[in-house]
């Protein structure tokens, strides 16, 4: 302490007789001015940002597809790869062009589009014509994405709402083949194939399905679409999804959850346990529950409004499945409560901290 | 089980200095202490150029009003009284000492006489009051005039030593190094409330200073040790009392109208020196840190010293920053000059260059990701706030409770898509409450026609 004081006095000493060198002697020999710039950024707080940013998230999602969409090239050839990529390049180019003619960011980078090309091409049969996912991923970026401001601005899932205008081709959209053929990767039709029924439309039929068994259709040997036959690999895909935090598990739960209760409460064929499963393994549920219900844009953001909303889904779903048309309902029943995501965050807005009168009823 | 609220986020902690014993400083050759460094009314400078003053020695005064007496942090003469940006921005009368290098302490500076036994509430607020004592956890109320309007109606005395901002560890130093002084705040203000039992609120993240405190009080039974998860904002005096209540503190409502009273921990410090010493706040800890300094520290420093002294004292810039923060990287202000002098509310003071947020890019569109929703404290919907707010759409913002924003920046952070939200939502927020007072004016003027 008294150094330190004889210290201050040397310098105060020194300050009367040389007052240029004091103020660097005060900082110890240390420069005050050194690197102090002209102009300071003034923003307001916060100074720091965490990492993720959009980029990471669309590319966690691309990761955690890929098991799922490895599989399908597995079990359905080098075709299925031709058909995604094809989707994944239309789906990028058409972003990319698009934003040019407008005179707009390029905003490629940030692998939204990647997304909603991986997604098209993973619903869709691996024997369609490969002009199919082209036009479908135009569809998707331009019309469904674009044309409403682009990301963020979609009110309907991009993915799916291209997949329904593709059933103006059901012909195409409505033949699959069973996991064994061989379909030559580049031709642009395959026709001729045989076409192999799915366990959802044996299912539609009320019988239980023969193609298949309830084991193989977990892991996924059936026919169906490239990407959504093995329920495992869309679980790993969640699972990824969970860990790194991009989705919260309310959505696919619910989804899935209402529709193997309904499916285990209204059985369409016995044994009624069987069927459920068969119910929730078969089609696109678990790639519909994981990947495209839970799109950020389409979907509610508060926990109360994403159950709901998953059970909407699920119910809507079954109800698709049972009585419409079609063997095969998540997209329509995702897309239907895509246009509910404003009503439901309205609707179940949390009570903010300290307005209920909970804060006083306890005093 | 650490105590803690719902939401929030957690934030890289950046606690680099959390090993840095505190360090005196040299007193700079110059100080500017402003007149006014608390919410509240301006003292007037009862000095005038050219006079000589001492250490201590009170050089700014309030007559009457919500508002607390300044004091000089060194000893020397005055050289000038001139106007200069608070870190706020608000323009306020600065006192320019010339530092002597005597540090001279002013005669007037005597230890209060009495014992705490034998001491009146009125006497402690007068102590604390006149010893210039104000929040110096960063909201800076003047602490007399918290206590006086508090009493009667409290149960818990809450010290806050949370510190949940990253970078900063003033507090954690303060109580590793000088947990007497804390505990004696504390048991001043129980005596000043006449309550036996208080609590002492601190973060998981410094179990050294937990088990500290756990030593010191290992023979009292008086003081609880209560241990908070490590999560942003814990330090928000909201989250804090539904940490340890359960209680949530309804909207403009104040911390005494649930039975809560809460202060930082270097204020209790502060009340314990004036108490013991005499000593008036003149000086404080403060973090320097960031990536610009060269070697990060806790200081203790003279009030008024500038932000350019301090750095230098610190070993100077190594390279140039681009902010100069007054505060937490989470709450605090950027500062345009860094000639302003350090207050009675500076915790940190933190040089950060371009690399702090490097990953930084341009807004781009909200995606929805409800990141902000899940990291808000107050249960708002930040990322609609938002949204209103750009389209001026000021009735649905106060459907939406945009008032309730406590503006802790945790939906800016956390936003993958870099919307500024909190900013978005702080305009906003002014505009609602602009006019909502209009709108009453109105009202009570048609009433009275």
């Amino acid at each position: 302490m008294t150094s330190e004081e004889k210290n201050i006095t040397n310098e105060s000493t020194s300050e009367v007789t040389a007052p240029e060198s004091a103020s660097t002697e005060a900082a110890g020999s240390v420069d005050p001015n050194a690197f102090v710039p002209e102009l300071l950024t003034v923003t307001p707080s916060p100074h720091i940002r965490a990492y993720d940013t959009t980029r990471t998230i669309m590319l966690d999602v691309c990761i955690a597809l890929l098991p799922a969409l490895i599989w399908g090239i597995y079990i359905f050839g080098l075709r299925a790869l031709s058909v995604v990529l094809i989707s994944v390049i239309f789906a990028v180019l058409s972003e990319f062009v698009w934003e040019k003619l407008m005179k707009k960011p390029v905003t490629v980078l940030d692998f939204s589009a990647v997304v909603t090309g991986m997604l098209i091409g993973m619903n869709l049969p691996v024997s369609v014509p490969l002009w199919i996912p082209a036009v479908g991923s135009i569809f998707a970026i331009i019309v469904v994405k674009q044309l409403f401001g682009g990301l963020g601005k979609n009110f309907v899932n991009p993915a799916l709402a291209a997949r329904v205008f593709l059933f103006a081709w059901p012909a195409h959209m409505n033949t699959f083949v069973s996991p064994e053929t061989s379909l030559s990767p580049l031709a642009v039709s395959v026709p001729d194939v045989v076409a192999s029924a799915t366990p959802l439309s044996a299912l539609k039929n009320g019988i239980m399905p023969t193609s298949t068994t309830l084991f193989n259709s977990v892991l996924g040997f059936e026919s169906g679409c490239i990407g959504e036959v093995s329920a495992l690999l869309l679980t790993a895909g969640f699972v990824y999804l969970l860990v790194r935090r991009v989705i919260t598990w309310h959505i696919p739960v619910a989804f899935i959850g209402t529709v193997f209760v309904l499916a285990y409460i209204f059985p369409q064929s016995a044994p009624t346990l069987d069927f459920a499963l068969y119910e929730i393994f078969s089609g696109g549920l678990f790639l519909g529950a994981i990947f495209m219900a839970t799109d950020y844009v389409t979907s509610p953001i508060t926990t109360k409004g994403r159950i709901i909303y998953g059970i909407g889904c699920g119910a809507l779903t079954v109800f698709i499945r049972y009585f419409g048309g079609y063997p095969e309902g998540v997209s329509f029943a995702i897309l239907i409560m895509n246009l509910l995501v404003w009503y439901l965050d309205r609707y179940t807005k949390p009570k903010r901290f300290g307005g209920a009168k909970v804060g006083k009823a306890k005093n | 089980m650490a105590l803690t609220f719902n939401g929030g986020i957690h934030v890289e902690e950046h606690k680099n200095t959390r090993s840095c014993a505190v360090e005196a400083m040299t007193p700079p050759a110059t100080v500017s202490i402003p007149m006014s460094q608390h919410i509240g009314i301006h003292a007037e400078p009862c000095v005038k150029v050219g006079d000589e003053v001492k250490r201590g020695q009170r050089i700014g005064d309030v007559e009457s009003g919500l508002g607390c007496p300044v004091h000089s942090s060194v000893s020397g003469k005055v050289i000038r009284i001139d106007e200069r940006s608070t870190a706020t921005g608000a323009k306020i009368r600065n006192v320019v000492i010339e530092n002597d290098g005597k540090m001279e302490v002013s005669p007037d500076i005597v230890p209060w006489g009495k014992k705490l036994a034998d001491t009146t509430t009125e006497e402690i607020i007068e102590i604390v009051r006149n010893a210039g004592i104000s929040g110096m956890g960063g909201a800076t109320f003047p602490t007399y005039a918290k206590i006086s309007s508090a009493l009667g109606k409290v149960e818990h005395i809450i010290v806050n030593c949370a510190e949940c901002e990253p970078f900063i560890t003033a507090n954690h130093r303060l109580l590793l190094e000088n947990p007497d002084a804390v505990i004696g705040g504390l048991k001043i203000l129980l005596k000043a409330f006449s309550l036996r039992r208080g609590e002492i609120a601190i973060e998981d993240n410094k179990p050294d200073a937990i088990r500290k405190l756990e030593e010191r009080l290992a023979d009292s039974d008086l003081i609880d040790i209560r241990v908070l998860k490590t999560k942003y904002p814990q330090g928000d005096e909201r989250q804090i009392i539904y940490a340890l209540t359960g209680k949530e503190l309804p909207m403009g409502k104040l911390p005494a109208d649930v039975g809560c009273c809460i202060f930082n921990a270097e204020t209790c410090a502060a009340i314990y020196n004036a108490f013991v010493n005499g000593m008036p706040l003149v000086e404080r800890i403060v973090t320097v840190d960031g990536d610009c300094i060269k070697t990060p520290k806790n200081v203790l420093v003279p009030i008024g010293t500038s932000y350019r002294d301090l750095i230098a004292f610190c070993g100077g810039l190594i390279r140039e920053p681009k902010k100069i923060v007054n505060g937490g990287p989470m709450m605090g202000f950027a500062q345009w000059d860094i000639d302003s002098p350090v207050t009675k509310g500076t915790s940190a003071i933190l040089a950060l260059s371009n690399d702090i947020e490097h990953h930084y890019e341009q807004p781009i569109a909200c995606i929805h990701c409800g990141r902000c929703v899940r990291g808000c404290p107050m249960r708002l919907m930040p990322n609609y706030l938002a949204l209103f707010a750009m389209q001026n759409k000021l009735d649905m913002a106060e459907q939406f409770d945009i008032t309730s924003c406590v503006e802790c920046g945790s939906c800016s952070y956390t936003c993958p898509a870099h919307v500024p939200i909190s900013q978005y939502i702080r305009a906003a927020k002014i505009k609602v409450i602009e006019r909502s007072r209009l709108a009453q004016f109105a009202r009570e003027k048609s009433q009275n026609k």
